[in-house]
């Protein structure tokens, strides 16, 4: 069984910088500007898996992203990795989209791929991490969706079985095909380009389609098309109250126990 | 005047420090205690590529180029430098076979190394003399179809471990360049040197008595051995010693600096005080003018520049680089108290391990003279 696999894909600042993303009050945006951008870590998993999947069933890869041209190096770093297709979707009018926005660019990207077997997702983005981008899409394709996969096979009978995680344990859940799924980072270890597979990539195409090549309302995109706004940005600062506690042991447990509880941290 | 890498060989950076930092980083000290060969290692560099960064596509290699090759070398010392000591010992043979080899031996040696399914060792220095190769002993008696080979190597990388041998020895008085592979009569694996540094590194000798290799082992021309070695030594081992040098610097160096902001004395962390920052500046400094001069020589041999146009920079890089290793690495155990001598924060380790690049790939008296020479002529 072929499967054509797509992968959505996106750019985030680095983690290990994030604490040098500055905000700005003023203009309510977020400056990242010097940040080094990376793929998002948890869809090196979902790449990972469709890679697997292509080297046991056959078929093609399709990485799609909606994001800057900056973002074209995560197309590259994904050809690099093996995929048959990088493409960006890319316009001015996707800026400031929200999930719904961003679901909706995907969702039509995709649509202009022609048959789809299963689209795989991280679970979240590192920087947004709102983790509704994924069940957007399926909502919007029309298409069951499992979240939270950590191990999934296909079924002769043309369904993905998935062992989906919840709080406690795990749920048995299977799904046909087309399918939405977005996998954990338990799924899989990701692989690493190999050198020739970066040479390779750099000679590749990354096919850039925007707003008229994929003929959207430019008013179901990016800002237009979001309806949650952004209402206000802040700082959290933490600090810590420290309060010292003297006795026996016993003694102490009990003021501490008796302290938490009126700080409403017990009840 | 452009410093950026192009975009091919900040993926490759970034890759290699990824493997780095997550598969070799947890076991560096474990595999360094043991003091064995890290097989798996190398061929887990191999698969990714990392041999065959010079070797041509026909061969399995990417073709990426010198400045690539010595880029992973670094990546890969940061972290771990005998792994990057045994990445530029691969290198350099395959430099060798593929700068002055047959079609034959390319087709047949090549793919093999780069994939690393054989491992090969470059053996130049004898007991009598590293600097010196005109005294060398070991001799090629040409008969009939086949060369009968006598003599003996020391201090060669890899060569306990090694399964294609290439070596210098004489024929008429000229050296010239040959390969055996190991297991033919007569061919005799030493046992490894007891090493203070670069631990898990196989280094040692081998011998030949009466030893025959077919005509078609010799490597390049007759006669032609000397000035095959030096090209490889000039463009391939000396800029790859000198990153392997850097590498260690900047591990020594961050593992410090992470110490400085964290170790609290007075009420704050000592990378407060001036006198530390101080330490620091100067090691950063270094480390800097270090990595310019080594990417500068590979840089130029990218370019197309002549092996003598990159030699007094390779030079320039392999000196310097390798006596910035052990002034960071020292410092950097000054700045850590005690605890700079503790093994499990690794700058011993990486002290001990610059020590070895010293003699490596031509002593800096050599590197000295190379440029000595070059600007005096
Ligand atoms: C870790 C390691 C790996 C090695 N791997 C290999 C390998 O793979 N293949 C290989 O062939 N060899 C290898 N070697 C050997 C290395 O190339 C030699 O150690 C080096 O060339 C020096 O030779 P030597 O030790 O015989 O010292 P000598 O040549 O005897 O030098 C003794 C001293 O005299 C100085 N000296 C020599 N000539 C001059 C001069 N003209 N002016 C001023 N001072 C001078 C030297 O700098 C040195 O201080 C390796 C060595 C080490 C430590």
């Amino acid at each position: 069984m072929r499967l054509n696999i797509v992968v959505c894909i996106k750019q985030v600042p680095h983690p290990e910088h994030f604490h040098e993303i500055k905000l700005d009050p003023e203009s309510q945006t977020i400056n990242r500007r010097g940040i080094p951008a990376i793929l998002n870590p948890p869809d090196k998993h979902a790449l990972e898996e469709a890679l697997q999947l292509k080297e046991r069933y056959g078929g093609t890869i399709t990485a799609v992203s909606m994001g800057p041209p900056e973002a074209s190096q995560i197309m590259e770093e994904a050809y690099a990795l093996g995929v048959d297709r990088s493409i960006l979707l890319c316009d001015p009018l996707f800026a400031g989209a929200d999930t719904l926005a961003t679901a909706r660019a995907l969702a039509i990207g995709i649509q202009r791929l022609g048959e789809v077997d299963l689209i795989l997702c991280g679970t979240h983005s590192m920087d947004g991490a709102t983790g509704q981008v994924g069940p957007q899409l399926a909502e919007i394709l029309g298409f069951p969706f499992i979240g939270f996969v950590r191990k999934m096979e296909i079924q002769e009978r043309g369904t993905v079985l998935a062992e989906r995680t919840i709080e406690r344990g795990y749920l048995k859940v299977e799904g046909s095909l087309p399918l939405v799924l977005s996998v954990t980072k338990e799924i899989n270890t990701p692989r690493l380009p190999t050198v020739i597979g970066i040479m390779e990539a750099t000679q590749k195409e990354i096919y850039t389609w925007d707003t008229k090549e994929l003929g959207i309302d430019p008013a179901l995109v990016g800002i237009e098309g979001s309806p949650t706004r952004v209402s206000g940005i802040f700082e959290r600062r933490l600090s810590r109250k420290g309060e010292l506690l003297q006795g026996d042991p016993e003694e102490v447990i009990r003021k501490a126990i008796k302290r938490l509880r009126e700080l409403e941290a017990l009840r | 005047m452009d410093f950026n890498l192009t975009r091919e060989q900040e993926m490759l950076r970034n890759m290699v420090r990824e493997f780095a930092e997550k598969d070799l980083a947890p076991k560096a000290l474990e595999l360094d205690n043991k003091g064995e060969f890290p097989a798996d290692v190398i061929k887990k560099m191999c698969e990714l590529g990392l041999g065959g960064t010079l070797g041509k596509k026909e061969y399995g290699g990417s073709a990426m180029g010198h400045l690539a090759s010595i880029l992973s070398v670094e990546e890969i010392s940061r972290v771990y430098p005998p792994a990057g000591f045994c990445l530029e010992g691969i290198h350099s043979a395959i430099a060798l076979i593929q700068n002055a080899g047959t079609e034959e031996q390319k087709k047949n040696l090549l793919p093999r190394l780069i994939k690393g399914e054989k491992i090969p060792c470059v053996g130049v220095t004898e007991a009598t003399g590293g600097s010196d190769p005109s005294v060398m002993q070991t001799v090629a008696r040409p008969e009939g179809d086949e060369f009968v080979i006598d003599g003996r190597k020391v201090w060669i990388t890899l060569a306990p471990v090694a399964d294609i041998i290439c070596f210098l020895a004489t024929v008429d008085g000229k050296a010239t360049a040959f390969y055996v592979e190991d297991g033919t009569p007569g061919f005799e694996k030493g046992h490894r040197a007891d090493q203070v540094g670069l631990k898990s590194v196989p280094i040692g000798e081998f011998a030949f008595t009466g030893c025959r290799i077919p005509r078609s082992n010799m490597i390049g021309k007759e006669g032609g051995g000397l000035p095959a070695a030096l090209t490889v030594f000039s463009t391939v081992a000396r800029p790859n010693v000198a990153a392997i040098a850097l590498g260690v610097a900047e591990g020594a160096y961050e593992v410090a600096l992470k110490y400085c902001k964290e170790r609290k004395l007075y009420g704050a962390p000592i990378a407060n005080l001036q006198a530390i920052q101080f330490s620091l500046a100067d090691m950063s400094t270094e480390i800097e003018a270090a990595r310019w001069l080594c990417y500068y020589g590979v840089w130029k041999a990218d370019q197309g520049k002549s092996v003598r146009e990159v030699a007094v920079d390779t030079a320039r890089a392999k000196v310097f680089a390798t006596e910035v290793a052990i002034k960071t690495c020292v410092r950097a155990t000054q700045l850590m108290g005690g605890y700079g001598l503790s093994p499990e924060y690794e700058v011993i380790r990486r002290l001990q391990d610059a020590l070895e690049l010293f003699p490596a790939a031509g002593t800096s008296e050599i590197m000295r003279v190379t440029i000595g020479r070059s600007i005096t002529r």
